[in-house]
């Protein structure tokens, strides 16, 4: 599908490190000075243990957190620091955020899901439902808008997932693990879905996973280990 | 957040609604009685006040509180603009019919005359006129100064009284200062009168109008009538002409006349009292809601904590918003709106239980606070603004859940 969407930024990420708790024994340092240039409309994945900060990485993409030194910046721009506030204004118009448990809201129907970043926006009432019909039908689920999350299987509500994540026409799509609850049928076509959705939007997807299956897919592989990048490797 | 949060706590989640808008309905139904039924009230002893017969009031209380009160009341009349003065002997004593007895009863005595004109609108025709007491001027048993003349030893009689003792004009109603008859007299009942509507308690019900001068004598030194029984009264009611009554600088001019003739004496208009019951009834009020603000503020309290709740209930949803990059302010706004929804069903539903409250006293209890409840006035815009006050106050409940709301760390509530 051909439409206007937000730039993809270029991403850096220079010296940047995460520490949870306070300083002493229960300190985790969960990143530990990454250094990363992401360019626009690349495929990502990130790949490494549990427990490496691979989630960690990706909240700081996307904003989501804030790095306990060194900077993330967008477009040369530092973001990474800004207020709560300001995060959440560049998220919600910049960034679509797929998570391995989908986090769709239960007492809304699939289309009110898809609605809920365009309500944030104050998108018209008339073009949310359009959008979000075409979005459903993109993903698949054309005739279940009505249906709400307990309704839909758990491939379906990654695909309502994944077209709440396009609704703003997000630059770029982060994934944790978005095939991590998924039999391998739904695994594939979710992939699939991703892939051609960043591909018809020329988006930047940064994708977080332990599959390395899922990971090849990617152009790009990152590896980590202990809170560092290990290896980073363009894919064919 | 959702009005009915997840699907797994709904039950729970209604409970959590329903003792919310309870405890706010409460704390509202509170101040609705105690206002609706103080100012019902007030406005009552106002409208009381404002269509009493009379508009200058000169009282000091007790037997012996106004001295030389038929001489007084001469030279009131005298003073230009003044219809009618009517001092009035309030007295407790005891009655005695042909053999039972004794009763107590309220006898007041007046000069019959000048005791119509006095009447107010709520009294007019309960009174026979003119009262069937002999003497119009209460001149013949007290002139001069002394009880010299003869009593006329007449007296009429409440209703409630009358039913009461099975009394009818003609017979004979002895009245005495004490429980002992030896020490009562004999008066011929000449008439009965009504007792005015609307009375908050039992005063006055049995009562007994007799002249003045036979009700000094009674309760001063006995019966025996001797020149040192003191010509007392405890208040004397002045009534204006209509065209004074209606210029408050020459009712001012008529008041301050008559205070220089009793400087020791408390004179007001009934303005000034209808002006100071007024702010007296906007303190009650004041007091009523300062009372009343410990059940707002429980049931506010109970309110935040509800909303906490439900923020801490829907600490994912909450998160996935942030997440998803909706801004707090829509949050907060969430909150206030299920804040407001919910203050705003207390508050309804406090104004309603709080008029059923008072329909309730007012058709099943007995007694004063019956008469009260059906004095209760509801005034659309004093409800309106508790409910209001309660809105405002919901709006600190709300602050602080949405407070808790954007403290959520996304990452935290995401895990």
């Amino acid at each position: 599908m051909s439409e206007s969407r937000v730039r993809p930024p270029g991403i850096e990420l220079a010296g940047v490190t995460r520490t949870y708790g306070e300083r002493g024994p229960d300190e985790v340092r969960a990143l530990r000075g990454i250094d990363l240039g992401i360019p626009p409309g690349t495929f990502v994945s990130v790949e490494g243990p549990s427990g490496c900060g691979k989630t960690t990485l990706l909240n700081l993409l996307a904003l989501l957190d804030a790095p306990t030194s060194g900077e993330v910046r967008w477009d040369g721009r530092t973001v990474g620091t800004r207020s709560e506030r300001e995060r959440a204004r560049l998220r919600l118009a910049g960034v679509g955020f797929i998570f391995q448990r989908f986090y769709l809201l239960p007492t809304l129907t699939a289309r009110e899901n898809v609605e809920l970043p365009m309500r944030a926006l104050r998108t018209a009432r008339a073009e949310r439902a359009r959008r979000a019909s075409e979005l459903l039908a993109e993903v698949g689920l054309g005739g279940r808008e009505r249906a709400y999350p307990h309704q839909l299987s758990g491939g379906e509500e990654q695909r309502v997932a994944v077209a709440r994540a396009l609704a703003n026409r997000p630059g770029l799509l982060l994934a944790d693990e978005p095939t991590g609850e998924l039999d391998s049928t739904n695994a594939l076509a979710i992939l699939d879905l991703l892939e051609r959705v960043r591909r018809d939007r020329d988006a930047t997807l940064v994708l977080v996973t332990h599959n390395p299956a899922v990971a090849a897919r990617a152009r790009r592989h990152i590896t980590m280990a202990d809170g560092r990048i290990t290896s980073d490797v363009a894919g064919a | 957040m959702t009005l009915f949060g997840r699907r797994g706590s709904l039950r729970h989640a209604r409970l959590q609604l329903v003792l919310a808008v309870a405890a706010v309905g409460v704390a509202v139904a509170l101040p609705v009685v105690l206002v609706s039924v103080g100012g019902g009230v007030s406005a009552h002893e106002l409208h009381d006040l404002e269509n009493a017969g009379y508009q200058i009031v000169v009282s000091a209380p007790g037997l012996h509180g106004i001295a030389d009160s038929h001489s007084l009341t001469e030279r009131m009349l005298s003073i230009s603009g003044v219809s009618a003065a009517s001092p009035v002997l309030s007295a407790g004593i005891d009655t005695f019919g042909a053999s039972g007895g004794p009763t107590a009863a309220l006898a007041e005595g007046v000069i019959p005359a000048e005791f119509l004109p006095t009447l107010g609108p709520s009294e007019n025709g309960l009174f026979p006129s003119p009262l069937p007491l002999g003497d119009p001027m209460d001149l013949v048993h007290f002139a001069n100064g002394t009880y010299q003349g003869h009593a006329t030893l007449d007296v009429i009689v409440s209703s409630p009284f009358a039913a009461a003792q099975n009394l009818e004009t003609g017979q004979t109603l002895y009245l005495g200062p004490s429980a002992n008859r030896s020490q009562a007299v004999g008066y011929t009942i000449t008439g009965i009168f009504g007792v005015p509507p609307n009375l908050l308690g039992p005063i006055g019900a049995f009562a007994v109008v007799l002249p003045l001068s036979d009700l000094q004598v009674i309760t001063g030194y006995g019966p025996a009538a001797t020149a040192v029984v003191p010509d007392a009264s405890d208040t004397i009611e002045v009534a204006v002409a209509g065209s004074v009554s209606a210029d408050p600088s020459a009712l001012s001019s008529v008041e301050a006349q008559i205070q220089r003739l009793v400087p020791y004496y408390g004179v007001s208009s009934l303005n000034q009292e209808a002006t100071e019951l007024q702010q007296a009834s906007g303190v009650l009020t004041g007091f009523y809601l300062a009372l009343s603000s410990v059940g707002l503020t429980i049931g506010l309290l109970f309110l935040a904590l509800v909303l906490l709740r439900r923020v801490e209930a829907d600490r994912r949803s909450i998160g996935i918003r942030r997440a998803l990059g909706v801004p707090g302010r829509q949050i907060a706004g969430g909150i206030v709106a299920e804040g407001l929804f919910l203050a705003a069903l207390g508050g309804v539903a406090g104004v309603v239980a709080g008029y059923l409250i008072v329909e309730a006293i007012a058709t099943f209890a007995t007694s004063t606070v019956q008469e009260a409840a059906q004095l209760a006035i509801f005034v659309p815009a004093t409800l309106a603004a508790i409910v209001g006050g309660v809105l405002a106050l919901s709006l600190l409940a709300s602050a602080i859940a949405t407070r808790a709301a954007l403290r959520i760390e996304i990452t935290e509530a995401l895990r």
